[in-house]
């Protein structure tokens, strides 16, 4: 009896030491690694990401920091915390335009070292446009997180009341918009809505016409802003807008607006991003659950589509105290298993060929199946260090065309002149 | 108070002394955070910074980048919006303030909430007015072309037509601004002796004349100060067109402070925004001077 009392003092004491001991080892090991998001790339999907790894790795606390809803300005945040060398975040999910900017900013640490021998095989399992956007001469930038490429959402029950086929050119799409809109009468039904807004967006607004007249915004290395491809642009636009098939105020809609509109019922067509599946699907105020198609972008004519190439990237800052353990994070971050996750819970598009084959992933995301190629397809808006800056320049000239305040020639004219100081 | 120069004392010596030692925190401080920055930015603006380019270094350049200034279009046209919404909006506020300060004025019994709802629009935080205003223009949901539609009127293109912009914007800064003016003149009034309105009651001045011969000429220090105030802050006006419009359509709000902000804190183009902040700088610097002798000269004849 006496015995058995001390036996089991001595076990709760030996017990509580361990606890303690345990304790005071956990605190000591306990690292903890901010990242930064955007708050439109679902940070309460990276949430439920990051969980899983804190179960998996007890000794590192991630904590999620959310800012700015457009990517120029999560940039402007950047740039003053980088610029200021400030160690606070760890890792930054990038847009897949910033990579050689911050190569050449000396922000991102490369994990070239962190990946060590096995470099070659962990970035040849990406999608090779992904495998590029983030290898800056020679060097690991960043890891792809998800990617992305603009599709054109349309409205499958209006058009199968109509009678109609998902437009394979944009002709189709301002016929279809028209048809539509007379035969509904319905003062806030629009036909179709891009970026117009001064942000980010409104790049692809200009560069997807262009594409699809076959030109690219430089040709070796040289600005190419003198042919008819470079007006095809203003003229599609013009055009649209004079069928009343774009709303007239075109020019304050910036990305997630379009989602807004297209979930409230109001818009026919949208050029915009993977993530809108999603949320026009789930979200407790979409009126158009189980009405939306997805299908490639319309181009001037049907075998010439081109889309925006988009997605965002896992970087680790060159300025982070803990760059090993966020390293290894940014490699869970952008494996197989978080790739499905986030196409899953938020239709992001995967990063590797083989998810989107995933039974799961089809299951929550249908038109996956016909995403792949045009993914693929997808192409780059100008890669150079100084890509604010021709950022800024294309959508400013864009958005005072789309407001009606600039002729597609001054504008025009404005863009030679400024990038061309850019692109000499 | 006599000039004539006498020997100190050892006493007043120390106290001198003592003095200087308090005050140098102080001076030490200011150094700190706006000699040295200054000097700083002066020194950039001479130099080629480019943070997105750090292979080029940071070599000294003269005036080119004032060169470049006086040649930039973007610049040229920033400065002229600058300008246009200090003439608009400076003798806006003050005039809507001053009206505002005369309703505070008048005998209330309880004076509380008429000085808070003068002091609310001040509170509040720029970018937060700009969001506001942001809202009731909008095309789609703003409350403005919601009454539009409700009388049977076409909706209006506030935000992206560059006129109505500017005036909007215009709108939002006044509002904002004419409580503060309206605080500084209130202050003013209730230094005006009643005495002067009893005595021009009795000598039968209509209630025009006593504002025109009493009112305003007692005012003019804090008409002045509200000027000065207004005109410094009008010059550095950034937060409304930011949250508003964000300079659009296209740059057709865009003022000196945004298109600075876009040139460092975008661009990384450090040198050159350097250059045009001293440029910024120096117009405040010869506007509120220019006030300051004016006011020197003609201190209130009345």
């Amino acid at each position: 009896m006496e015995h058995g009392l001390l036996r089991r003092s001595m076990a709760t004491f030996g017990l509580a030491a361990a606890l303690t001991l345990g304790g005071a080892t956990l605190a000591a090991a306990q690292t903890t690694l901010r990242i930064f998001t955007g708050g439109q790339q679902r940070p309460d999907v990276m949430r439920q990401i990051v969980d899983v790894y804190m179960k998996n790795n007890p000794n590192v606390k991630v904590d999620v920091e959310v800012g700015g809803a457009t990517s120029e300005q999560q940039q402007q945040y950047l740039n003053t915390v980088l610029a200021s060398k400030d160690s606070a975040l760890d890792l930054v999910l990038i847009d897949v335009i910033r990579p050689a900017q911050w190569s050449a900013a000396q922000w991102a640490e490369p994990l070239d070292t962190y990946l060590g021998a096995e470099k070659d095989a962990v970035m040849a399992r990406y999608l090779p446009a992904y495998r590029a956007a983030n290898i800056v001469g020679g060097k690991v930038i960043a890891l792809p997180y998800f990617a992305d490429a603009q599709f054109l959402y349309y409205r499958k029950d209006l058009l199968e009341k109509y009678g109609l086929q998902p437009p394979k050119t944009w002709d189709e799409l301002k016929a279809a918009a028209q048809k539509i809109m007379a035969g509904e009468n319905n003062p806030n039904l629009r036909g179709f809505e891009t970026a117009g807004a001064p942000i980010e967006g409104t790049v692809c607004t200009y560069l997807v016409p262009m594409w699809g007249a076959g030109e690219d915004l430089t040709k070796d290395g040289k600005l190419n802003l003198a042919g008819d491809a470079a007006k095809k642009p203003f003229a599609l636009w013009a055009d649209l807008k004079a069928a009343n098939v774009t709303p007239p105020n075109l020019a304050e809609i910036p990305t997630d607006r379009i989602r807004q509109n297209f979930q409230a019922g109001n818009l026919i067509f949208a050029m915009t991003w993977g993530y809108v599946w999603n949320r026009a699907q789930n979200d407790a105020d979409s009126t158009v659950k189980g009405k939306v198609g997805v299908v490639p972008l319309p181009g001037f004519t049907a075998d010439k589509q081109a889309t925006c190439i988009g997605g965002w990237q896992v970087a680790v800052s060159a300025f982070s105290k803990n760059k090993a353990e966020a390293a290894k994070l940014a490699r869970f971050l952008s494996s197989p298993d978080v790739s499905k996750m986030q196409a899953v819970l938020a239709s992001h598009l995967p990063v590797f060929p083989a998810v989107y084959e995933d039974k799961d992933v089809l299951a929550a995301n249908p038109w996956f199946a016909q995403a792949l190629p045009v993914v693929q397809a997808a192409r780059s808006r100008p890669v150079t260090p100084r890509y604010t800056e021709v950022s800024e320049i294309i959508r400013t000239n864009m958005n005072a065309f789309l407001a009606g305040t600039k002729a597609a020639d001054a504008a025009l004219a404005d863009m030679n002149g400024r990038l061309g100081a850019i692109f000499r | 108070m006599s000039t004539i120069k006498h020997r100190l004392t050892p006493l007043e010596r120390s106290e001198r002394r003592l003095g200087f030692a308090m005050l140098a925190p102080a001076f030490l401080l200011l150094a700190a955070v706006v000699v040295y920055p200054i000097a700083d930015l002066i020194r950039a603006s001479f130099t080629f910074l480019h943070l997105a380019q750090p292979w080029m270094g940071n070599p000294f350049v003269g005036f080119d980048n004032y060169a470049k200034a006086l040649g930039d279009e973007r610049f040229l046209e920033a400065v002229w919006h600058t300008v246009l919404y200090v003439i608009v909006t400076v003798p806006g506020a003050v005039v809507v303030g001053l009206g505002l300060a005369l309703l505070a004025n008048k005998p209330f019994t309880i004076k509380w909430p008429v000085r808070l709802g003068l002091l609310l629009p001040w509170a509040l935080p720029l970018v937060f007015s700009g969001l506001i205003f942001r809202w009731f223009f909008e095309y789609n949901q703003g409350i403005a072309n919601a009454i539009l539609r409700g009388l049977g009127f076409a909706p209006l293109n506030w935000l992206t037509d560059p006129t109505l912009a500017f005036l909007t914007i215009c709108l939002a800064i006044i509002w904002k601004a004419s409580s503060f003016v309206a605080l500084v003149l209130l202050a003013g009034l209730q230094t005006i002796p009643k005495s002067y309105y009893e005595a021009a009651e009795v000598d039968g001045a209509s209630a025009w004349q006593q504002f025109r011969e009493i009112t305003l000429p007692m005012l003019r220090p804090a008409i002045f100060v509200a000027l000065i105030f207004r005109t410094i802050t009008a010059i550095q006006t950034f937060d409304i067109p930011y949250a508003m419009t964000n300079g659009g359509p296209g740059n057709a709000t865009e003022t000196l402070a945004m298109y600075i902000h876009k040139t460092t804190v975008d661009f990384l183009d450090i040198g050159y925004g350097s250059a045009l902040a001293v440029l910024m700088f120096i117009v405040s610097a010869v506007i509120t001077s220019g006030y300051l002798r004016y006011t020197r000269r003609d201190p209130g004849r009345h």
